[in-house]
């Protein structure tokens, strides 16, 4: 239910000395309130719990942006607006711009402040990660003075930090060391405007001579509060960056995440998207990524449309090509095959069903779309030498498997015999649907992963 | 209960209000501006989308009307969908927004018709000439549940096409 405007207070003293005098008089009995995109959601759900507020928006002392040669101070009550308008911040801090530019929406963009998103503490706020990997300090105000902290130590636990109950946030401080970096922001969510992250991933480093140098990882949404990554990063830091390194540095960030399932999305996504999200950023960080590979590199680049051509000559599903084309660029030809593969096994059955239409039948070489005719024509070659006394008996069983299981017999046939084929398939023909059809993806993920190491060599 | 008063549209409005009381009911209720929709009242839909001028020397800013306790606004100019064809630069015409719209086929239900309007005419102030993407972005704060967004986008992105840029300055 509404709040009732009646049962709250807002004062309004106009001045930041004012404020922390009232904050010291009575501690903690006004809640600060800026630009209201948090507070008066609460509101006007009728969850605000404190009844009395004080004005904090658009006090000049919580406005101000200083730039000296070492530092960018932003006044805690600066808005997303400005953070993407300023010129100092767009070429030192483009992280931070980024993340102003999808928080919200241009409504909520010139009301929320950097000071309140730090203070609301959701664990998935947009700045927060840019912020941990720029090693912002925070000033704290009270009555009773300022005192600078590393922003990394300001939250204690989920929505708490370390504000006494008379303090505000002052300032925010980043270093402008960053312009040799390679900087890295990407939000994973519904939509950029408005929806929250499911994940989001903030990262800087350099690599002179290949190795790994000045990095820092930062996420959103994988912990009780925005989350350093100090033990990947330890990993990292010092190490040449080869595809062992970009491996292990996955399996290391895996295990010092603590995601959740919740409303936007489920802890097993935001797991391996935040590995998937950090191959990208290290892949960027190679001097000449994909060098190696030219395959892999036409394919990492090329247009959507394109690059899921090729892939559906591999695999006929829709939706495998649509999201293993999206999920590019891959770093590795193992990256990619890695990606197939847990990505088709995830699939729901129509999925695979449509990648089984696409399959001639086995000693047939007619195949519903003619994308295929030159993987399965070479898949099938030692089949076709014995074929001729086998056909009658294979086009038999095959058209029995179809009428009992009600799909195409599929079976990763390279390197095997006629006879072998043969015996495989009165085999198969005992399975329940549910074995056969699990057995039959199996299958189809042998096929679709030579097909794609055969595409990738030529 | 004090009495407030705010500049709504280039008129002087007075009421009585509670310092949380928000601007979207102030003007809904007690200045019978029932213009501005109530969509989500999270800031999530942009329905109750005003531009909020806090004092002379600021900028106008697009805001949800929905998050705006009445005491941080005290004083401030408002503009509304109804004060739109008022700064339309041509008295008793409708805004070019406006008549963009109609022509462009830009509103099904209505309801978030005047919030689009007024991120547009904000987005429209800066860059009087916007590419897809951009008006895709300046209206990403606004959501039309009818789903028109394809004319919506048409009406904003060839509000001006035709027209010299001259009135947008005048309003609040």
């Amino acid at each position: 239910m509404r709040s009732n405007p009646a049962d709250y207070d807002l004062v309004r003293p106009r001045s930041l000395p004012a404020v922390l005098a009232l904050l010291a008089a009575q501690p903690g009995v006004y809640t600060p309130i800026a630009g209201g995109t948090e507070l008066m959601v609460q509101f006007g759900a009728g969850h605000l719990l404190s009844t009395k507020l004080i004005d904090i928006f658009n006090l000049p002392e919580l406005n101000a942006i200083t730039v000296t040669p070492h530092e960018i101070t932003l006044g805690a009550g600066v808005t997303y607006t400005t953070l993407r308008n300023h010129p100092d911040i767009a070429r030192d801090l483009p992280l931070l711009a980024l993340a102003a530019s999808w928080t919200g929406a241009i409504a909520n963009q010139n009301r929320g402040t950097l000071g309140g998103n730090i203070v609301n503490g959701s664990p998935a706020a947009d700045s927060p990660p840019a912020l941990l990997v720029y090693r912002a300090e925070l000033s704290l105000i009270s009555a009773r003075g300022t005192r600078r902290i590393p922003y990394s130590t300001f939250h204690t636990a989920y929505k708490k930090n370390v504000l006494a109950p008379d303090e505000l946030i002052l300032a925010i401080h980043l270093p402008r060391t960053f312009a040799d970096h390679t900087q890295y922001l990407r939000k994973v969510g519904a939509r950029n405007a408005q929806a929250i992250s499911k994940i989001a991933l903030a990262a800087i480093a350099t690599c002179p001579q290949g190795i790994v140098q000045n990095c820092r990882i930062a996420l959103a949404s994988v912990s009780h509060s925005p989350f350093r990554c100090y033990a990947t990063e330890k990993l990292l830091n010092g190490a040449p960056l080869t595809q062992a390194l970009i491996l292990e540095a996955q399996t290391t960030l895996k295990s010092e995440i603590a995601p959740l399932d919740d409303i936007r999305s489920t802890a097993a996504y935001r797991s391996q998207v935040s590995a998937n999200l950090l191959i990208e950023f290290l892949t960027q960080l190679l001097p000449t990524p994909y060098s190696l590979h030219p395959a892999l590199n036409t394919f990492n680049t090329q247009p959507t449309p394109e690059a899921e051509q090729s892939l559906r000559a591999c695999c006929a599903s829709q939706t495998w090509a649509g999201t293993v084309a999206a999920n590019r660029p891959y770093p590795s030809k193992e990256a990619l095959l890695a990606a197939s593969t847990n990505l088709w096994f995830t699939l729901p059955e129509p999925g695979w069903l449509e990648a089984f239409a696409h399959h001639p039948r086995i000693g047939e070489t007619r195949s519903p779309t003619t994308a295929f005719l030159s993987h399965s024509t070479s898949e099938q070659a030692a089949t076709q030498q014995t074929i001729a006394n086998l056909a009658d008996e294979l086009a038999e069983l095959n058209r029995a498997y179809e009428q009992r299981f009600g799909f195409l017999y599929i079976v990763f046939a390279s390197g095997r015999s006629a006879p072998e084929l043969l015996a495989l398939l009165k085999s198969r023909m005992l399975n329940s649907r549910t074995a056969e059809l699990h057995e039959a993806a199996a299958q189809q993920n042998l096929i679709t992963t030579q097909r794609l190491e055969r595409w990738l060599q030529s | 209960m004090a009495l407030r008063s705010l500049t709504i549209n280039g008129e002087v409005h007075t009421f009585e209000a509670p310092p949380m009381a928000r601007l979207l009911d102030v003007l809904r209720h007690q200045c019978g501006l029932t213009g501005t929709k109530e969509g989500c009242g999270e800031g999530e839909c942009g329905a109750c989308s005003v531009i909020l001028k806090s004092s002379a020397d600021q900028p106008g800013l697009l805001v949800n009307s929905c998050l705006i306790p009445i005491a941080q606004v005290e004083g401030a100019s408002i503009l509304t969908v109804e004060g739109l064809a008022r700064f339309s630069g041509n008295e008793g015409q409708l805004h070019p927004i406006q008549t963009s719209f109609l022509k462009h086929g830009g509103a099904q239900c209505g309801i978030c018709t005047p919030g689009m309007m007024l991120a547009a005419v904000q987005l429209l102030e800066k860059n009087p000439h916007p590419t897809l993407a951009e008006v895709r972005e300046g209206l990403s704060g606004n959501l039309c549940r009818c789903t028109g967004y394809m004319k919506i986008f048409d009406a904003v992105r060839l509000c001006y096409q035709h027209e010299v840029r001259h009135h947008l300055q005048e309003a609040p």
